[in-house]
């Protein structure tokens, strides 16, 4: 394949990966499972956390839009896909002239502005409501575009568990989530965490995502911003090309 | 005429090297190919490879062993190239319910790389021939079983595929469904569209196919016209005799020369042979002594569903006498 065949090929896979994020974005977002999962479960879960707390609401946005991230953008790839799968329209993708690579980037991009957008919403609130202040947006920014890819692709992770029911999948996709809430410095600092704790912490995305939205606030970090978004960016890529090598696996399979 | 599939020795096993799971042999080494235009039947009951197979040549699974081209493409090597030149309707319709049929034609447009120029031309063209004009805007969630079906050709059809899959195309609907999907089949023949088609109505494949081949447990049976097919078992013909006075009293018609059995349907005796010609002049003389006008003579051939049970010897369920339905081959004296 010379050069510019293969950069048509990109340029029109490309097409096709926004076409289907595009298509996703409009028909899944407004889903009952989408917002169950994505935004009320976050929020009710960020109630619970900060009612009661001896801390100004303020302090708590960024822990809040990092969980609000992690559960939206997470949510469209195990939600759409086992949809998919069971009205059969996944198969119409992959039997359409686009690759498998192109048809899960579709569904992250989708997770990645859906988790974005809804994550717009608490610092909105924060700013304006509750005294939070955005101290490096472009950090922000950055942060919160790397985070929701990971979170998306992990998403993606998520939708091979075999099912086509969406229950099916999203149960054992919570059962993973949840721990995680508790190992990423959300809840407890990394700092005061025992040494196991913090080596749990250091598996997680969500620690490197709740550090670069705290610096991002005025908080203080622990570790360096470019660490976080590094980071970030490693799980990005391992999640996606992980969920794109068992959905592989799946196919071959017949799953 | 080159090949528009190609198949050779093509075999699918599910569950290999999977620790736990007992493997199972879906398609076993087939190999047949369809000539450009073609409109090819694949029968055969549930379990016996159809969907397997229309889903390793339309790329949905690999194969475990052999190999296939559509339009001189490997399915497996050039598997992008394969799905540009197919358009594929499977026997779910996979239709994106919450969208209108213009969107779901539209998505389909954009997927295919249909330039924009084209797109709202050809959904038109394509909504009006489906009877679907009208409904454009409709979310199709809210359509009936054939106009979802109708749909699903429809954007089976959007980029105008070399070569369509149709995997039980006019199962269970409506009967304007039917007439609508059976015209556009007719229409695609014409425009010299190669068709691959699937399914369970033995009649439609012999009306609409210009060969057929009948899968039995991942195997090929038997591969050939409808009517080779149905005159490779010359011994299910038969000769059918109805008198003016009723069905009564004629059992002597079993002891005629070359007649094997003699089975009575309603106001009609079957007669079955080898050589419809010997029994024909014997009947009428033999009903000329006794004095028994005859009301109608036919001969009849076996009708492809006969062919089919005999191949691969599924029993059908029985029938009420005098419902027996083989298909008529000539008309002769009365």
């Amino acid at each position: 394949m010379n050069a510019r065949t293969l950069w048509r090929r990109v340029r029109h896979e490309a097409e096709r990966a926004w076409i289907i994020a595009e298509k996703d974005i409009r028909l899944y977002y407004a889903k009952p499972p989408v917002i169950m999962w994505g935004i009320a479960l976050p929020f009710f879960m960020f109630l619970s956390w900060s009612v009661g707390r001896n801390r100004p609401v303020g302090s708590l946005i960024p822990g809040l839009v990092a969980i609000t991230v992690f559960f939206t953008a997470s949510s469209i790839g195990p939600v759409v896909i086992p949809w998919e799968k069971r009205a059969r329209t996944f198969e119409r993708l992959l039997t359409a002239p686009v690759s498998l690579s192109a048809i899960l980037l579709g569904k992250t991009l989708a997770g990645v502005i859906f988790g974005m957008a809804v994550a717009v919403l608490p610092i909105l609130v924060g700013v304006i409501a509750l005294g939070a202040h955005v101290t490096d947006p472009s950090a922000l920014l950055l942060g919160s575009l790397l985070a929701a890819g990971a979170f998306a692709s992990l998403g993606i992770l998520f939708s091979t568990i075999p099912g086509q029911n969406v229950g099916a999948v999203m149960m054992p996709a919570t059962l993973i989530r949840w721990p995680l809430l508790f190992i990423s410095g959300l809840f407890v600092p990394l700092s005061s965490l025992a040494w196991w704790g913090r080596a749990l912490a250091y598996l997680s995305p969500l620690t490197y995502a709740n550090d670069i939205v705290q610096q991002a606030m005025g908080g203080a970090g622990y570790f360096h911003p470019a660490v976080n978004l590094a980071a970030l960016a490693a799980f990005w890529a391992v999640f996606l090309v992980a969920g794109l090598r068992l959905h592989e696996i799946g196919r071959r399979k017949g799953i | 005429m080159t090949n528009a599939i190609e198949v050779q020795h093509l075999t699918k096993i599910y569950g290999q090297n999977q620790r736990g799971v007992t493997p199972v042999l879906a398609v076993d080494h087939i190999s047949f190919c369809v000539r450009q235009g073609e409109t090819f039947g694949f029968l055969g009951p549930n379990g016996a490879g159809k969907t397997t197979t229309i889903n390793m040549l339309t790329t949905l699974i690999p194969p475990t062993d052999g190999a296939a081209t559509v339009m001189g493409l490997d399915i497996v090597r050039d598997a992008y190239g394969v799905r540009e030149a197919i358009g594929i309707v499977p026997e779910i319709s996979n239709i994106y319910e919450e969208y209108s049929a213009w969107n779901n034609l539209m998505f389909t447009a954009r997927l295919y790389g249909v330039p924009a120029g084209e797109r709202e031309r050809r959904a038109e063209e394509l909504l009006t021939v489906f009877a679907l004009w009208e409904k454009r805007g409709v979310i199709s969630a809210g359509f009936s079983k054939g106009m979802k079906r109708r749909l699903c050709l429809a954007m089976g059809l959007m980029h105008r595929p070399q070569v369509l899959f149709l995997d039980e195309p006019t199962s269970g609907l409506d009967v304007q469904s039917v007439l609508v999907i059976r015209k556009i089949i007719q229409s695609l023949q014409e425009q010299g569209v190669t068709i691959f088609l699937t399914t369970h109505n033995i009649e439609e494949a012999s009306l609409a196919c210009d060969r057929v081949a009948i899968i039995h447990y991942g195997k090929i049976a038997a591969i050939d016209t409808p009517e080779n097919l149905k005159a490779t078992f010359r011994g299910m013909q038969s000769v059918e005799v109805a008198f003016a006075a009723g069905a009564e009293e004629v059992g002597g018609l079993a002891q005629l020369i070359g007649v094997r059995e003699a089975r009575r349907f309603g106001d009609k005796w079957r007669l079955y042979t080898d050589s419809p010609g010997q029994v024909i002049p014997q009947v009428v003389d033999w009903a000329r002594e006794r004095g028994m006008p005859l009301a109608a003579i036919n001969t009849l051939g076996p009708s492809l569903e006969e062919v089919f049970v005999q191949i691969t010897g599924i029993t059908p369920p029985a029938q009420p006498e005098g419902e027996g339905r083989p298909g008529k081959r000539k008309r002769g004296a009365g």
